[in-house]
């Protein structure tokens, strides 16, 4: 699916040799530490105002994604631009097209069931680094426009249902979520498919009930909220990860040319060998099934 | 703590201002003579007793009430001045500091010309204010000891303990890039919940922006760490490493993509909006049947300005 201009370099490209499995960095917190976020085994949900910087958060996740060996991507952007850049190195690109993502989460909803009968034949029940398996990375930017405002009211809460399943179900199989969306409130993202997120990332909010949506009861109370974020510090946010408090944090930004420098890079280093061949897992999830 | 303290019995004061206050506060003057009471009391016949074993009871009885009421005086003063000692101890550091300072500068007047104990301080003074690093570590480590200060103010004006008045300890501090951290370990009466609800006003104390409370230990609720921001510091863009990773001399790389030409309003004929089918990249219009909230309830004359809300 990948149509690349052909190499003109003399070199031979090398990956970038990052994994999945590897801490993802997205930004420093207050102290200057670097925060990693271990994504395979976590779901993500960013939520925040409009230029709160969600889509920058999400577009590091995706940077360190095709950089990865042996990881597949499935985007869906309705607003086109934000993961666009990726689109010839995801296995799949959903833009406005909401039967589009129905059948793709149809088709990762099998895999999922699929992995874990696997994982049940070997005796496991969690997916590690050195299974071969590919990770499945499922990136959701403005996860509103497909719950609410494509498709007909059947079809949202069909992108709904089978999302959630997606979110329960990948965690333990190298399937994770990473959605951004504006206010997760009961309308856009039931609260059930909301505590499923292990991590939650809340940007700048209006108010402190806004706040208490996302990062979940009680933290404004306790002082932890994203309202106290000021409006011009775009990508500055409040992390509920490892520790169980929220921590303030500065996501990385990653330029719109960085962006595409990373894309073709990505897209070069893959092109020799390909995203690890298709034939690979085919035969081991008929193996399993 | 004292000053504020009625005395129950002496005062002349309404009923139900003494009742409240007393429970709060229970006088010095009373804890003095309680303190009293009970060292002679127990003194006094601890050493008649032993007395007993020497001399005749009424004589070791004498001896008692001669060694117990001195005693008892002693500790009853330590109780009355026990506020100035703690105050004392409170600005210990300041108080050292001072002296230390100020026997420097004694030393330094009596033993060089002025000329030169004015040239020394001012470059004792000078060089750290003129090095950045420095400066910076001096003020926030004067912040710390303000901060100590500011957090009992807190614990005394607005936080109200216990019966007994006394005051959770605070502990040590140290600066952080956005402020500083204390620890704090908190006597009967207090909670970390309780003291949540103020979190705004200790800000306010402390002159910073926003206190945030955390437990310092998992098996003990009583030791805390507050945080206190005064500054923001996350405000300096933040690259990622992956940049480093890549080489960006790689060779463009895109599919190729039909670009749609009706990039204006004009362009797109009224007729091919086909206002049922959504899901189409040229469907502008919202779905009036979406949710049963606030697209739904809003006029289509606002259209636009929901479909901006959601992208
Ligand atoms: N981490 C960041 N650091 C600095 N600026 C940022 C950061 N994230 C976002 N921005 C700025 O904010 C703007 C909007 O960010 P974006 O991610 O598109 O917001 P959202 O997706 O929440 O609407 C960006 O164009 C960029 O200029
Ligand atoms: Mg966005």
């Amino acid at each position: 699916m990948t149509t690349t201009t052909p190499t003109t370099a003399g070199a031979v490209p090398v990956g970038a040799g990052l994994s999945m499995f590897d801490p993802v960095f997205i930004g420093i917190d207050e102290f200057g530490q670097p925060v990693y976020l271990d994504v395979v085994y976590h779901n993500l949900l960013a939520a925040g105002e409009p230029g709160g910087g969600k889509s920058g958060l999400v577009n590091n996740i995706c940077g360190h994604g095709v950089l990865c060996d042996n990881t597949r991507l499935v985007l869906f952007d309705a607003k086109l631009v934000e993961l666009g850049p990726w689109r010839d190195l995801a296995d799949a690109f959903i833009g406005p097209d909401i039967d589009h993502g129905i059948d793709i989460l149809r088709r990762l909803l099998v895999v999922a069931t699929n992995r874990y009968t696997w994982l049940l034949a070997n005796r496991r029940r969690k997916l590690a680094e050195g299974d071969g398996m590919s990770v499945i990375l499922t990136v959701i930017d403005e996860l509103a426009m497909y719950s609410t405002v494509l498709g007909t009211k059947a079809q949202q809460e069909e992108f709904s249902t089978l999302l959630r399943g997606l979110v329960s179900l990948g965690r333990a199989c190298g399937m994770p979520v990473v959605a951004a969306t504006q206010r997760p409130s009961w309308d856009i993202i039931p609260a059930s498919l909301r505590d499923l997120f292990g991590y939650r990332a809340a940007f700048r909010c209006t108010s402190l009930n806004s706040s208490n949506i996302i990062l979940g009861q009680g933290w404004a109370e306790q002082g932890y909220t994203a309202s106290d974020i000021a409006p011009t510090n775009q990508g500055a946010a409040y992390l509920l990860a490892e520790g169980g408090v929220p921590r303030r944090i500065k996501a990385a930004y990653l330029t719109d040319t960085d962006i595409y420098n990373i894309a073709d890079y990505a897209a070069w280093t893959r092109r020799p060998t390909g995203t690890p061949a298709p034939a690979v897992d085919p035969t081991e999830w008929e193996m399993a099934a | 703590m004292s000053k504020s303290s009625p005395r129950r019995f002496g005062g002349k004061s309404t009923a139900t201002v003494t009742v409240i206050e007393a429970k709060v506060h229970r006088s010095s003057a009373r804890n003095a003579k309680m303190a009293f009471i009970l060292t002679a009391v127990i003194v006094g016949l601890l050493s008649a007793v032993v007395a007993a074993s020497y001399w005749h009871p009424i004589v070791a009885l004498f001896v008692g009430a001669l060694i117990g009421v001195p005693t008892g005086a002693v500790v009853w003063l330590l109780v009355r001045v026990w506020p100035v000692i703690r105050l004392l101890w409170w600005w210990s550091l300041e108080v050292f500091l001072a002296v230390v300072l100020l026997t420097c500068w004694v030393q330094l007047a009596n033993h060089t010309p002025t000329v030169v104990t004015l040239l020394v301080v001012a470059l004792v003074v000078g060089v750290p204010a003129a090095i950045p690093t420095v400066r910076r570590q001096v003020i926030a480590w004067t912040w710390c000891l303000i901060v100590r200060h500011r957090l009992r103010v807190c614990f005394a004006q607005f936080i109200i303990a216990n019966q007994s008045g006394s005051l959770p300890l605070i502990l040590w501090a140290r600066p952080t890039p956005v402020g500083e951290r204390v620890w704090v370990y908190l006597r009967p009466g207090l909670s970390a919940k309780d003291l949540e609800s103020r979190l705004d006003k200790i800000a306010v104390t402390c002159h910073a922006s926003t206190v945030l409370i955390e437990r310092a230990s998992e098996s003990n609720a009583a030791y805390l760490r507050f945080d206190i921001k005064r500054r923001e510091v996350l405000n300096a863009r933040v690259g990622s490493p992956l940049v480093d990773v890549i080489d960006p001399t790689a060779p463009v790389s895109a599919s190729p993509l039909t670009v749609p030409t009706a990039l204006d309003l004009p362009d797109v004929d009224a007729p091919t909006i086909t206002l049922p089918a959504q899901g189409k990249p040229a469907g502008k219009k919202p779905a009036t049947t979406a949710n049963g909230s606030k697209p739904a309830a809003s006029s289509a004359s606002d259209d636009t300005d929901d479909v901006s809300d959601w992208i």
